[in-house]
């Protein structure tokens, strides 16, 4: 910083000194993201306490609360190895747009949006075939309610890399400026996370 | 400014150009300066406080009657005592602590303007589209134990969307915390109220959350076959928690920060242990964590909760009060240090009143909580209520929102008045608000608190039979109906005193008729005290060197100048 930057006045005069101007930390962003995934990962917690507490309530779960269902356990599990790989590809993106490399991140974050929709694709082809009827029982409901809301961050998480795609394809790129790209991509790990979660506690503990 | 506006002009070390803001009152719909945020949230949240207050005298006053409900009838009790819980909690503490936080923060970091500026102004209008839903609900027979299916849902809609949009608000002023402060102002230097402002943020974040969840959980249940809700009387048991303690002491963290801000001016020294200063303003977030206390009173999952709930219960409030009770130690000792007594402003009253009654609160509950552990005097055995599902918690609701909450909103607005609006608030009118929301909350909280304690009065309704399993099976004993009217006499008083608060505003600020002062007209501390009163609308191309949160104390114990301010064009890279 330089000298000027420090200079002082010669007695303390309060009312004399504007409102500053622009922040000088870049991180807000990332910061911002990261008290976002704090409340989306509570949400998460929230609705899966509510439903391992239900699930808790009756003598008998495996009969019971599932009523028959039959869980679709490859496809789902295949969806879940998707959405693993998605995030490796989606760090590629994030590694390669920090070396100002544009073409690999490009193709790293297309990449990673496909395997989101195939995902969505592998996920909703499970569910129909297990005909999840809403409103059936309460299984039904809270499972539809909980798959529903993880299904919901991972759209979240899709839209933001997609947004942050698009900034990068604007110019974004380069040690200083991806940090909206590596925002994106943590809270697609944490979407991530949020789904396999999810996919443990209602399709394998169910 | 975007974010990615800042990150440019900060790579580059280029001046972002001021942000151009319409002065009228149409400017205020499309507005992103924080200062005109912060006022609209302190200016409607003032007017829910008289909303929630005149709702909880009608309350009140049914209680007082053996014969049945005299004021309201059974639906609309349920209700407007829900609606009041709504309007205390998400119309008046939560969102003016975090207005005053929208407009202070920045200007005590030495921030450019609230991060995310326009998500803030988001989270503005979001709140306030969400409360006139919620108004709306319950109007049309809804709400969690109204008549209409509906209604219910829309109810739920409108607290997920009041949730989400406190929540952005909260990251907003987290994120100039601790992103965004000048360089030079390291954590431990940063203004007490900016940190308790970060506490609460950060604590609302992670507490909230949790409700978001449950509301999908309850919203889709609701609407397809209520399979585990049991009617339209299952969704309140299973929110309660956000309006209660231990999850009030989040709300009420900031008033710490408001309450150290002002005894710090008024000893003019800054802590001999700053550390411990912002330690124990987050021991009192950290345990007030209360978004697991609804399995408890829900029943689901109480068996695992059984014999832990007690224990917990007590080392949560033991843990909020070694907090306030260390701060407010803290804070007494360097007055002590500074050998002067504080002048008797509204502020210093008000802000030593609500510290007080803080620890007040977490003693109370410590107590509440011992008693319901060890089964003294066999509360939660043989049939019996334990305390916290009788009006025991209405009294701690009455100390922490009337008591302490509300004289933070006191000493928070007779503080910052000349920053906010350049006008300093009637002393005189200040003293009788001081007075009557002082004394109504002692009395808000005497009444439910002994009626709880000595006759078992449900916290939930009176004599209602289609409670849930946990309300319904506390049966009313005679006897609360004399302290009801007590706890009713208290609200009426708070609510003068609220009437006098708004009255002084509109005269001194709105008429006028307020002394107008200079940038630091109480000596303080703070950066924010540096700047004109009020700042002018907008963000310049400058920032202040800072060092510290006490900028003026350092210059003066130095004895040396003012920090200077520099040009944006000089910030590193």
């Amino acid at each position: 910083m330089s000298e000027t930057a420090v200079s002082t006045v010669e007695a303390p005069q309060p009312g004399r000194y504007t409102v500053p101007g622009p922040p000088p930390r870049p991180r807000s962003q990332l910061v911002g993201t990261g008290f976002a995934i704090a409340a989306v990962s509570m949400a998460v917690a929230g609705a899966l306490g509510h439903y391992m507490a239900r699930r808790h309530l009756l003598d008998d779960p495996g009969h019971d609360w599932l009523a028959g269902q039959s869980v679709p356990n490859p496809q789902l599990v295949y969806a879940l190895i998707t959405l693993l790989v998605s995030v490796v590809t989606a760090h590629w993106a994030h590694w390669a747009s920090r070396r100002g490399e544009r073409g690999h991140t490009w193709v790293g974050m297309a990449i990673t949006l496909v395997m989101g929709f195939a995902f969505f694709n592998m996920v909703m082809y499970s569910l129909n075939r297990m005909e999840i009827e809403l409103g059936a029982g309460e299984w039904e409901n809270l499972a539809f309610a909980v798959t529903g809301l993880s299904l919901a961050i991972l759209i979240v998480g899709m839209f933001y890399l997609g947004l942050m795609t698009l900034r990068s394809l604007g110019g974004s790129v380069g040690r200083d400026r991806s940090t909206p790209l590596g925002s994106a991509v943590f809270f697609w790990d944490f979407a991530v996370l949020a789904w396999a979660a999810t996919w443990y506690v209602v399709y394998v503990v169910k | 400014m975007t974010d990615a506006t800042t990150e440019a002009a900060h790579s580059t070390g280029s001046a972002v150009a001021p942000q151009a803001e319409d002065p009228t009152a149409f400017g205020l719909l499309s507005t992103a300066d924080h200062k005109r945020i912060g006022r609209l949230f302190i200016g409607f949240s003032l007017l829910f406080a008289v909303a929630g207050a005149v709702t909880d005298v009608l309350v009140r006053f049914d209680l007082a009657s053996d014969s049945g409900h005299t004021v309201l009838n059974l639906e609309t009790f349920t209700q407007v005592f829900m609606f009041t819980r709504d309007a205390l909690v998400f119309g008046m503490l939560i969102p003016f602590f975090l207005g005053v936080a929208i407009y202070i923060v920045p200007l005590q970091v030495g921030a450019p303007n609230i991060a995310f500026a326009r998500a803030a102004a988001l989270s503005f209008w979001g709140w306030l589209v969400s409360f006139g839903v919620l108004v709306g609900a319950y109007i049309g027979n809804g709400g969690p134990a109204g008549g209409w299916d509906d209604g219910v849902r829309l109810h739920m809609l409108a607290l997920a969307g009041l949730v989400i949009s406190l929540i952005v608000g909260a990251i907003c002023v987290a994120v100039t915390t601790l992103a965004m402060r000048a360089p030079g102002m390291y954590m431990d230097r940063t203004p007490p109220f900016a940190w308790s402002a970060l506490v609460m943020a950060s604590m609302l974040v992670v507490s909230l959350g949790v409700v978001l969840g449950q509301l999908v959980l309850l919203y889709i249940d609701h609407g397809y076959g209520r399979h585990f809700l049991d009617g339209n009387y299952g969704v309140w048991p299973r929110i309660d928690w956000m309006y209660r303690t231990p999850q009030l002491f989040i709300y009420v963290v900031p008033v710490l920060g408001v309450a150290a801000e002002i005894m710090l001016a008024a000893a003019r020294r800054w802590v001999f242990e700053p550390l411990a200063l912002y330690f124990t303003m987050g021991l009192v977030g950290l345990f007030g964590f209360g978004a697991w206390a609804n399995f408890g009173i829900a029943g689901e999952g109480a068996d695992v909760v059984d014999g832990l709930e007690g224990i917990v219960l007590v080392g949560l409030y033991a843990g909020a009060l070694a907090g306030v009770g260390g701060l407010l130690a803290l804070l007494g000792f360097t007055v002590w240090q500074s050998r002067k007594w504080p002048r008797p402003t509204t502020a210093v009253l008000a802000a030593f009143g609500a510290g007080k009654l803080i620890a007040v609160a977490a003693l109370i509950g410590l107590i509440g909580a011992g008693v319901d552990w060890l089964n003294i005097a066999g509360r939660g055995v043989d049939g019996n209520a334990p305390l916290r599902f009788t009006t025991w918690v209405t009294g701690q609701q009455s100390l922490l929102i009337y008591g302490a909450g509300l004289l933070g909103v006191l000493a928070a607005l007779h503080w910052w008045a000349p920053k906010i609006w350049g006008r300093r608030l009637s002393e005189l009118v200040g003293w009788a608000s001081f007075a009557a929301i002082g004394g109504g909350a002692f009395l808000a909280w005497l009444g439910p608190t002994l009626s709880g304690a000595f006759t078992e009065q449900p916290q939930f309704v009176y004599n209602d039979p289609q409670l849930t399993t946990v309300y319904g099976s506390l049966t009313d004993s005679s006897g609360a109906e004399g302290l009801s009217v007590v706890g009713g006499i208290g609200v009426v008083i708070v609510l003068a005193g609220v009437g006098l608060v708004v009255l002084n505003l509109l005269v001194s600020v709105g008429m006028g008729k307020g002394a107008e002062t200079d940038a630091d007209p109480w000596g303080g501390l703070t950066p924010e005290w540096l700047l004109d009163s009020p700042p002018a609308l907008g963000q310049s191309d400058s920032l202040p060197q800072l060092s510290s949160g006490t900028p003026l104390l350092d210059a003066e114990l130095n004895g040396s100048a003012a920090p200077a301010e520099r040009e944006a064009s000089e910030v590193p890279a």
